[in-house]
């Protein structure tokens, strides 16, 4: 990201201006409507959402800044199979189709507000309840950790740095925290759409740009014939396996991304959320396809790249372009605050859904039971200021050892997905298989991340921890059967009649 | 209940056309190291993958529009008072 030359006072001009400007408009649009005293509102914009809003907060915040700043350097290291990239984004929205249509009727019908409020209605167990939040809460906060690290570095790209990597984050989480505080999920979902569109321009001038400046895929994929075959020949069986097993991790795992659970539960209607998932099915080919393809014209146009060195090929491809005109100067600062501005958008969801854990959850289940919803408002707020300032210590200053436990995300949070696939069809599922298959999921997929086994036979280690966890849940659950009382009361949750 | 009422998740065939699409958009059935032709700047696989991926979109978008449709229930659920 350092290696474009960029003016240090243009970038930081634009990037305050930029945030300023999102400050402002979330906190005009959004702050009167929101109501701080109640849950509902404050951290699912009282489930109504409209079509666009949702779109573009669904669309912000599954993609982030590293779909574009790490998947370019990723497609110019592997080559065509990384095309995998825009199906798998296709993936999450057949993950929603697996449970979004059901629990969107059942959020409506019991009011829910966050994805522990469906595990405690199904399960009412406090053990499930308590797990599935931690296991949550624990793989927000590494991913938000990661969102962190990413915005200093984009931050020190678009100023040259001019900032400094901490003051440029603090500065962007202050804004954040700002039209958070005022106006919720509404603020988020506006501040989403104005990151969205600019991720979007960015993205595609930088493609067209590319293809003008470095020559044409076809030239590409000539040259990487004669000097990188590998990069183009059909892969080996174990990248084919790999990659579906990407599939199910990303398609599962983002599906059931807490923020993006809540994103279901504050559609306005069905119709609304249909509208949005059918478009998001197309967005792959605007964003991580256009991306791919600046990757692999990369290959021609940067050859033999070491793998630090390609992790710079956006500054280097943009550097390039900014240098050939005073227009392409300024698209390329567009795509850099788009840049920001994605990794912006995945933040301040996460940020929002990690408050309304604390709050909802840790807080109003565990700590204060009957906490009026001001004061469990007030304490995720406050709560959620706190965990991100010890993340932004931890992203300053890294630990030495133990580093391991801040990269555990999806592998960790994909093992409260049974509690959804299953337990909202089957009757028969029961709190023990849950939390005995959560448990061991968690360990065996964590267990292969610190032993460094990243996957097995091209499988990764949240795919097989997933697997052991459905196993074991299905086979405790018929075990150990629930009494029929509580089956039949199961079956009353589940069911769709009123 | 409503005869309009539709979830994906009941209809099976949904689920084994959406698992041969997706399959057949990796190359694992292909032999490795091929290369030609090349079509509009992909390799034969590859561009494989494209035509799946395509694929994959309109059959998603056919899904969602057509067999999801639950909002009857919504309804009946808001005009009989919601469960708090």
């Amino acid at each position: 990201m350092s290696e474009v030359k960029f003016i240090g006072w243009h970038g930081l001009v634009v990037l305050v201006l930029y945030a300023v400007f999102i400050m402002a408009t979330c906190i005009y649009l959004s702050a009167r409507q929101t109501r701080k005293d109640s849950l509902k509102s404050f951290y699912i914009g009282g489930g109504g959402l409209g079509a666009m809003l949702l779109f573009f907060t669904l669309y912000a915040t599954q993609y982030s800044g590293n779909t574009v700043v790490g998947y370019a350097p990723a497609a110019y290291r592997t080559g065509y199979a990384y095309f995998q990239s825009i199906p798998f984004f296709i993936m999450v929205i057949v993950g929603y189709l697996l449970f979004a249509p059901r629990l969107h009727v059942l959020a409506k019908k019991h009011n829910f507000v966050t994805p522990s409020d469906w595990l405690q209605k199904r399960f009412e167990s406090k053990a499930v309840t308590l797990l599935g939040t931690i296991l949550m809460a624990y793989g927000l906060s590494n991913y938000l950790l990661e969102q962190l690290v990413a915005m200093g570095h984009a931050i020190s790209g678009l100023t040259a740095g001019f900032i400094p990597y901490f003051y440029g984050v603090i500065f962007l989480v202050i804004i954040m925290f700002i039209y958070e505080w005022l106006g919720g999920m509404k603020a988020v979902a506006i501040a989403d759409t104005i990151n969205g569109i600019a991720l979007m321009i960015g993205v595609v001038s930088l493609m067209f740009l590319s293809l003008r400046y470095f020559g044409s895929l076809g030239e590409a994929a000539q040259f990487i014939v004669n000097e990188a075959p590998k990069k183009i020949g059909v892969p080996a069986l174990e990248t084919s396996i790999n990659w579906i097993s990407i599939y199910i991790l990303v398609g599962v795992g983002a599906a059931v991304y807490p923020h993006a659970i809540q994103r279901i539960y504050a559609a306005k209607s069905e119709k609304v959320l249909k509208k949005s998932l059918s478009r998001m099915a197309w967005m792959p080919f605007i964003t991580s396809g256009m991306v791919f393809i600046i990757g692999i014209i990369g290959i021609k146009a940067f050859p033999g790249l070491d793998k630090a060195q390609s992790e710079k090929l956006i500054g280097m491809v943009a550097n390039v372009i900014a240098s050939k005109s005073a227009l392409n100067y300024w698209m390329m600062m567009i795509l850099y605050t788009g840049i920001i501005g994605a990794i912006m958008s995945t933040t301040d969801s996460v940020i929002l859904a990690l408050s309304s854990l604390i709050s909802n959850d840790i807080y109003g289940r565990f700590v204060k039971p009957g906490a009026s919803e001001k004061d469990k408002v007030l304490w995720g707020k406050i709560v959620g200021i706190c965990i991100v300032l010890l993340l932004l210590i931890i992203a300053w200053k890294p630990p030495a050892t133990l580093f391991e436990i801040f990269v555990l995300k999806f592998e960790i949070l994909i093992q409260v997905a049974p509690a959804f696939l299953l337990g909202l069809y089957w009757k028969k599922l029961n709190k023990n298989g849950v939390l005995l298959g959560m448990i061991i999921g968690a360990v065996v997929a964590s267990g292969m991340t610190f032993a460094g086994v990243k996957t097995f036979h091209g499988v990764h280690g949240g795919v097989i921890g997933l697997a052991i966890n459905m196993a074991v849940c299905i086979l405790i659950s018929l075990a150990v059967p629930s009494s029929k009382d509580e089956e039949k009361k199961a079956e009353e949750i589940i069911s769709l009649n009123a | 209940m409503d005869k309009s009422f539709r979830e994906p998740i009941r209809f099976k065939w949904i689920w084994v056309v959406l698992a041969i699409i997706t399959l057949a958009g990796v190359p694992w059935y292909l032999p490795q190291g091929t290369i030609y032709p090349i079509i509009l700047g992909f390799p034969y696989w590859a561009f494989i993958s494209v035509v799946s991926t395509i694929v994959l979109a309109v059959f998603m978008t056919y899904v969602i529009n057509n067999y999801w449709d639950m909002e009857s229930l919504v309804e009946q659920d808001e005009e009989g008072g919601q469960d708090k």
